[in-house]
């Protein structure tokens, strides 16, 4: 069997992230291009078919300290070798333990990480729908030190040369959370359009985001300023009739940004009118009285 | 199990069968030679490009490259294909669809390989493609090949062309491209010989038709061209056209080394031809009553840039248009077109899937507007044995067809959705959460029928050996030789049942497919049961005549006995035993003498050609069933889930009742699959989804149990009166599950797959046929006499 990228590409195995990041930088100065290789479900398809041909490869596997979560006073990290398999199962958080079980195949959800979420930065991905809705923080490591940046500018800047996704950081649940996704089968799709909703009760509002129809995860803010001051914060519940108004302004929010590329066989009204719908349905889910507040756990 | 448990009729497990399921069956990407190379294919980028120039000098330059092929190495013909060999090698001056291979590398790795790709320096001047058949095949419409852009063009007419009914239906249906989606990739071991020739061990349909191709295009005389299957993952159709083994040999002979050349998931989608997409118009007419007067089509098949066998799928896609019903006056046309879109060929259901489609929402249509009941309205209509169908042709029995579509629909229907129902049972699963409230149940059902073997007048036998002899241990032991590629419909089963039913043995040896027999045909057209099966029982009888003659001799028997040895002796539980001669002597005292070896070819009956208003008796037989599917749709979002499908279906004798529900199942997956998913995009003529991230198979949460029924009724001119069953289930389960999608959401659907924004109100609809209620561009028709709308 061959080397995956060939019998020039250079592997670094690191065990910490020291290590890691010493040969990140090792090859930003080199000039050479490299990949990191954690859950590889979406390297090595790109190896397999020569798309990515780097110089190097850095495996995290090995780095034990990127697969740890933990939570805080206020917040739940991540550590970016965290797999949608251990957060499905997470009762602290259950809006990302929704996101992924809904993943991929069981196959991609034992091997896919926090981490390749972030660097893979599929527009539709579902982790980074709902890390948009729960207003992330990424933490990034280099051999300069360490920092946070906001998700959407991690999203807009990326990486650093020599920087690694150490984990992401999100505020501790304060109210009910789901994440509903459509997609071309009954399991195992990949997302075609997608809705985060996260209710915050201490500070009395609701954050939302749509996936699939704009250029990236897109929060859909007239309707979360409808659900603040519309929902009865006292008891955490709404109509059905807030719901259905909820849905028709996060249509209309998405469908007023800049939309991702056409897809030829689900045109961009049809994919509005959907996340329209899931937006709706994820707050009633969140937030009817008869159910609210919803353990996400599901029937 | 003894020899007669083990026999025909019997549920035995597959000789392969463990090794697939724990992993260890060796596939032809699994095979590899000491020192091998390792060969990868360029594609051209472009659908429609001028090749202005090719270097292969930087390519070869690189270490470890061993050589660079292009079409200035082919040393035999230049072209290719199954019916018409249009298709080249390796694109020379001009590539027709992107994906179109222009060169192929072989060196010490893949990656080296696919390093050497890079460096093939091609320059191409693009040209505008065409992509529309309707507009290939109209006036002024640049020749895309030097034969032209129209693969065949078919004109039936049948009774009074001009009778009409006083109700009438009509509209336009749109079929997008299906991909076979095996799940082994093509691949082939190609070993140089001494002798000049090669030997390749490879994944496809027909060996000796990959052979004469092979052969034309090296230059070689066949015999020095050896081809031997290797482990075949699925094909479906898209292994009959040759794809890398010419690459793959040339590769081999100049390098003088084993080249294993095979293609990953991308390559695999771009490589073979996919399933026609079709754009078909339909008019229905019938008495008040409901009898069919007249059916009218019109049927526009894409068949992509190279013939492949578009002009073989048109003529099925024609010749079952009208579905398998009594339909007096007919006139059904069927037009295939070259395009720059990737090349369509054979796929599973060979043409008829489209039309079912087509004459299935018909006939729905037809009973909602005579206030009849959809089952109703089929079975008044359903063709009997003694029928004359469209083509003139005369149906032979058996032909279930009204009992096929009774039997479903008395089937139990399953049990509505409720609230105690998990989560994952709605439409679209965990993560859509469909609104119970908004979840509406369709019930819908489809009958077809689908010719068997291959058609018009073609002659497509079957060769196989059959040898019974002592093993080492005195053990009577048979031993099989036929080429019939086993592709998972599992020939290596029902070879060794007939084998030991025949021969009265328990040890059957099947030896590898390859080229050192005759040809068994192709694994396709649901024949191989029919046609290879008849042909190892054949053999079988013939070994069992000359073994019986022998010990008859032997035993100095009458001369009538030795005669016809028959009429006095049978094989008998390991036995040969002659009541009326006294004679009893185990079959290892009869073959101590020596083995015993036949050869036999079987021929179906022969068929004829359709005559130029489509007229013959182009068909062998067919094999009808129905489907009866119940989905569930969630209203706002336009999702579909399938509950249940019903299928009865005309199997003929059951050799294997395993092994038919395996076929049967796959078959109704692969039909549900092309009503609500799968579906090959190409914009422009480039595929955008060429993986299985994007197009989409059906999976355990998307197939339900398959509720099904044989119906037995045995084909007299067939081998222990079998019927193929591979594709007949494919050709219904797509229109049922689009009538049933149809019935919940209460509106006509023309479009498949169906796609969930055609199920939902929308401000902005999209209509699938651009408004347009015909097949409109009439001079692509050739008669424009023909092309009025009344």
């Amino acid at each position: 069997m061959t080397t995956p990228g060939g019998p020039s590409t250079a592997l670094h195995r690191p065990g910490t992230v020291g290590e890691a990041v010493a040969a990140l930088a090792a090859e930003a100065r080199a000039g050479r291009p490299v990949e990191l290789l954690a859950g590889g479900t979406d390297l090595v398809p790109a190896l397999r078919t020569g798309t990515r041909p780097p110089a190097a490869i850095v495996a995290l596997r090995r780095v034990l300290e990127l697969r740890v979560r933990g939570a805080g006073a206020d917040t739940l990290t991540i550590g970016a070798g965290v797999t949608y398999t251990e957060l499905a199962g997470w009762s602290l958080s259950p809006g990302l333990a929704a996101t992924s079980r809904v993943v991929g195949s069981v196959q991609i959800r034992n091997c896919g990480t926090v981490g390749g979420a972030l660097g893979s930065a599929n527009p539709r991905g579902d982790l980074l729908t709902f890390l948009t809705a729960a207003q992330a923080e990424v933490l990034l490591t280099s051999e300069d030190g360490s920092r946070a940046a906001g998700l959407d500018d991690f999203l807009s800047a990326g990486r650093l040369p020599g920087e690694l996704v150490t984990a992401v950081r999100v505020p501790r649940p304060s109210g009910p959370q789901t994440y509903l996704k459509i997609g071309g089968r009954q399991a195992a799709f990949p997302s075609l359009v997608s809705c985060a909703l996260l209710v915050d009760r201490v500070r009395e509002r609701v954050c939302c985001a749509v996936g699939g129809v704009a250029a990236r995860p897109w929060r859909v803010a007239e309707a979360e300023r409808l659900a603040a001051a519309d929902v009865d914060w006292s008891t955490g519940t709404a109509p059905a009739a807030l719901a259905r108004r909820f849905g028709e302004l996060a249509a209309a929010g998405v469908r007023a940004a800049s939309p991702l590329g056409e897809d030829p066989r689900h045109p961009l009204e049809y994919r509005v009118h959907a996340a329209g719908v899931l937006a709706a349905r994820a707050f009633a889910r969140c937030l009817t009285a008869r159910s609210a507040p919803r353990r996400e756990s599901a029937p | 199990m003894t020899g007669r448990a083990r026999g025909v009729g019997g549920s035995v497990l597959r000789p392969d069968g463990l090794a697939k399921a724990g992993g260890t069956f060796v596939y032809a990407g699994d095979l590899s030679a000491p020192g091998m190379l390792h060969a990868r294919t360029l594609r051209s980028p472009h659908p429609r490009a001028r090749i202005r120039r090719v270097d292969t000098a930087a390519a070869l330059r690189i270490p470890g490259v061993a050589a660079v092929v292009t079409a200035v190495d082919v040393p035999g013909v230049a072209t290719y294909g199954l019916i018409v060999a249009d298709q080249p090698v390796f694109a020379a001056t001009e590539t027709r669809y992107a994906g179109e291979p222009v060169a192929a590398v072989a060196a010490v790795d893949a990656p080296t390989a696919r390093r050497a790709l890079a460096a093939v320096e091609v320059e191409y001047e693009p040209l505008p493609p065409l992509v529309d058949p309707e507009v290939a095949a109209g006036p002024g419409a640049e020749p895309l090949h030097p034969d032209g852009n129209v693969f065949r063009e078919i004109t039936l007419r049948h009774g009074d062309p001009d009778a009409v009914g006083p109700v009438v239906v009509e509209d336009s249906y749109l079929v997008g491209m299906q991909d076979q989606a095996f799940l082994a990739p093509e691949a082939a071991l190609v070993v140089p010989a001494a002798d000049g020739g090669v030997d390749m061990w490879l994944a496809t349909q027909w060996l000796h038709s990959d052979r004469e191709q092979i052969a034309a295009c090296l230059g070689l005389p066949e015999e020095l061209v050896r081809l031997e299957l290797a482990g075949v993952g699925g094909a479906f159709g898209g292994r009959e056209d040759v794809t890398l083994q010419v690459h793959g040999a040339l590769l081999a002979r100049a390098t003088g080394t084993p080249v294993r050349i095979a293609y990953d998931r991308v390559e695999s989608f771009l490589g073979h031809p996919h399933r026609h997409p079709a754009r078909m118009w339909f008019r229905h007419t019938a008495t008040e009553a409901g009898d069919l007067v007249s059916v009218h089509a019109r049927i526009i098949m894409d068949g992509g840039a190279y013939a492949s066998s578009s002009p073989a799928v048109i003529a099925n896609a024609v010749t079952h248009a009208a579905g398998p019903y009594r339909v007096p006056n007919a006139r059904l046309d069927g037009l295939v077109v070259r395009t720059n879109n990737p090349p369509c060929g054979a796929m599973r259901g060979f043409g008829v899937p489209q039309v079912t489609i087509g004459h299935e929402a018909q006939m729905d249509r037809l009973a909602d507007r005579l206030r009849m009941d959809p089952v109703g309205l089929r079975v008044r209509n359903a063709l009997q044995p003694g029928d004359v169908l469209p083509t003139g042709q005369v149906l032979g029995p058996p032909l279930p067809a009204r009992e096929a579509i009774e039997a479903v629909a008395a089937r139990p229907l399953p049990a509505a959705l409720t609230a105690a129902s998990p989560v994952t049972a709605r439409p679209g699963g965990r993560g859509a959460h469909a609104d119970l409230a908004r979840v509406r149940r369709g019930v819908g059902y489809a009958l077809a029928y689908k010719n068997l073997l291959f058609s018009e007048g073609f002659d497509d036998s079957s060769t196989a050996r059959a040898r019974l002899e002592l093993d080492a241990d005195g053990r009577p032991v048979a031993t099989i030789h036929s080429a019939c590629a086993e592709v998972g419909q599992g020939f290596v089963t029902v070879a060794g049942q007939i084998a030991r039913t025949e021969l009265g043995v328990d040890e059957v040896v099947l030896r590898p497919a390859d080229t050192g027999v005759g040809s068994a045909g192709s694994t396709s057209a649901s024949r191989q049961t029919w046609m290879s099966g008849g042909a190892v029982r054949g053999a079988c009888v013939a070994v069992v005549d000359r073994l019986l003659a022998r010990v008859a001799r032997r035993l100095g028997l009458p001369p009538e006995v030795v005669e016809a040895p028959r009429r006095a002796l049978v094989i008998t539980g390991g036995e040969i035993v002659g009541a009326e001669t006294g004679t009893r002597l185990t079959l290892a005292e009869a073959l101590a003498e020596g083995p015993v070896e036949a050869e036999h070819t079987f021929h179906h009956r022969r068929t004829t050609a359709l005559d130029a208003h489509g007229q013959g008796d182009p068909h062998v037989a067919f094999a009808a069933a129905a489907h009866r599917a119940v989905v569930d749709v969630d209203l706002d979002l336009g999702l579909v889930r399938v509950v249940s499908m019903a299928l009865a279906q005309d199997c003929g004798t059951v050799l294997n009742p395993l092994s038919l529900r395996g076929q049967v199942e796959g078959g109704t997956a692969q039909g549900l699959g092309l009503a609500v998913m799968e579906e090959l995009v190409t914009v422009d003529g480039v595929v955008t989804n060429p993986t299985l991230h994007d197009y989409l198979l059906p999976t355990t949460a998307d197939v339900p149990a398959l509720d099904f029924v044989a119906l037995t009724y045995p084909q007299p001119d067939a081998p222990y009166g079998v019927k193929g069953v591979g594709e007949t289930p494919t050709c219904t389960a797509t229109a049922a599950v689009l009538a049933a999608v149809r019935a919940a959401v209460g509106r006509d659907l023309r479009r498949v797959p169906v796609r969930p924004g055609d199920l939902v109100d929308l401000a902005d609809p999209v209509d699938p046929l651009g408004g347009a209620p015909y097949l409109g561009n009439k001079a692509a028709w050739g008669q424009p006499g023909e092309m009025e709308r009344g």
